[in-house]
């Protein structure tokens, strides 16, 4: 019997919405910051303070919503969905976000480069990512750094799955392509 | 677009993927934004508060109706089709508070 094993995160979530408990809800916060923090750093181009504040205000939503989470899908799927919608909410503040195929980039899958570096700089990722469209970098970050399925993307990004998975496409292509030039200079 | 390249390329975004960002204050600054919490009253005191309410009302009602406004007499006027007379008002009327009682208690528990 394995009773000091850790809650899982329905067990967490049944305690904050059973009893108002906070220290569940701080298990969970802990649990998922890493995540959500890295995937809105991607998303904001490696602006840590604006995506830490996104952060906290995903956290802050998740707990004035918990009770509309539906136990059939994951909480972090859940608290993904709310984080893409902070930072679409964000960026629409500061300038209209543009999460539709871009048709002028290049689609992805024509281009060969076996120059591929086997390490990369954390910071030479993000200045590629950065170089991304918004489209792009936020399919990225929920099929890489959200973990999640395309589907799942699609959901939470609100786009059709056909769009995520080109944007995948073009958006590895574009990555491959800036750090094997990375690699040659 | 060689396999190869692929996989390097999902390998460097999913291991940049896995760092673990450290804490730093971070879950104490998300719980400190929480709204303060809300009061929360003894569970067993709301079906106490709607009851007495409703027992309270309808003693008021019976004891300052008018003498013909009687909960029986109403009853019997309502069974006898007579919709129209005090009596049979202040019986639907107790019999509308009950009925919001009893619908509050089934929703609170």
């Amino acid at each position: 019997m394995s009773s000091d094993a850790a809650p899982s995160d329905a067990e967490l979530i049944v305690a904050v919405l059973g009893r108002d408990d906070r220290r569940a809800f701080t298990r969970l916060v802990e649990r998922h910051q890493s995540r959500v923090r890295t995937v809105l750093r991607r998303l904001t181009k490696g602006d840590m303070a604006l995506a830490d504040d996104l952060a906290q205000e995903t956290f802050v939503l998740a707990w004035r919503n918990l009770r509309s989470f539906r136990f059939e899908a994951r909480f972090s799927t859940w608290i993904y969905r709310i984080a893409f919608n902070a930072w679409q909410s964000e960026a629409r503040k500061r300038r209209e976000v543009a999460m539709d195929l871009d048709e002028d980039s290049p689609p992805g899958g024509s281009e060969s480069f076996e120059e591929m570096p086997d390490i990369v700089s954390r910071m030479d990722l993000e200045r590629a990512m950065a170089e991304l469209s918004d489209g792009e970098r936020a399919a990225i970050s929920a099929c890489y750094y959200a973990d999640l399925s395309h589907e799942e993307a699609s959901e939470a990004l609100g786009m059709p799955l056909g769009t995520v998975k080109t944007h995948i496409l073009r958006a590895k292509a574009k990555l491959r392509a800036r750090l094997a030039m990375k690699e040659t200079t | 677009m060689s396999t190869n390249a692929t996989d390097k390329l999902d390998r460097i975004l999913r291991r940049d993927a896995a760092e673990e960002l450290r804490d730093a204050g971070f879950s104490a600054r998300v719980m400190s934004a929480l709204p303060a919490p809300q009061p929360r009253r003894a569970a067993g005191l709301n079906p106490v508060l709607v009851t007495g309410s409703a027992a309270l009302g309808g003693l008021l009602a019976v004891l300052f109706a008018p003498s013909e406004a009687n909960v029986v007499q109403g009853m019997i006027d309502l069974f006898q089709r007579q919709v129209l007379t005090p009596a049979a008002y202040a019986s639907i009327g107790l019999s509308a508070t009950l009925l919001v009682s009893a619908v509050l208690l089934a929703r609170e528990n």
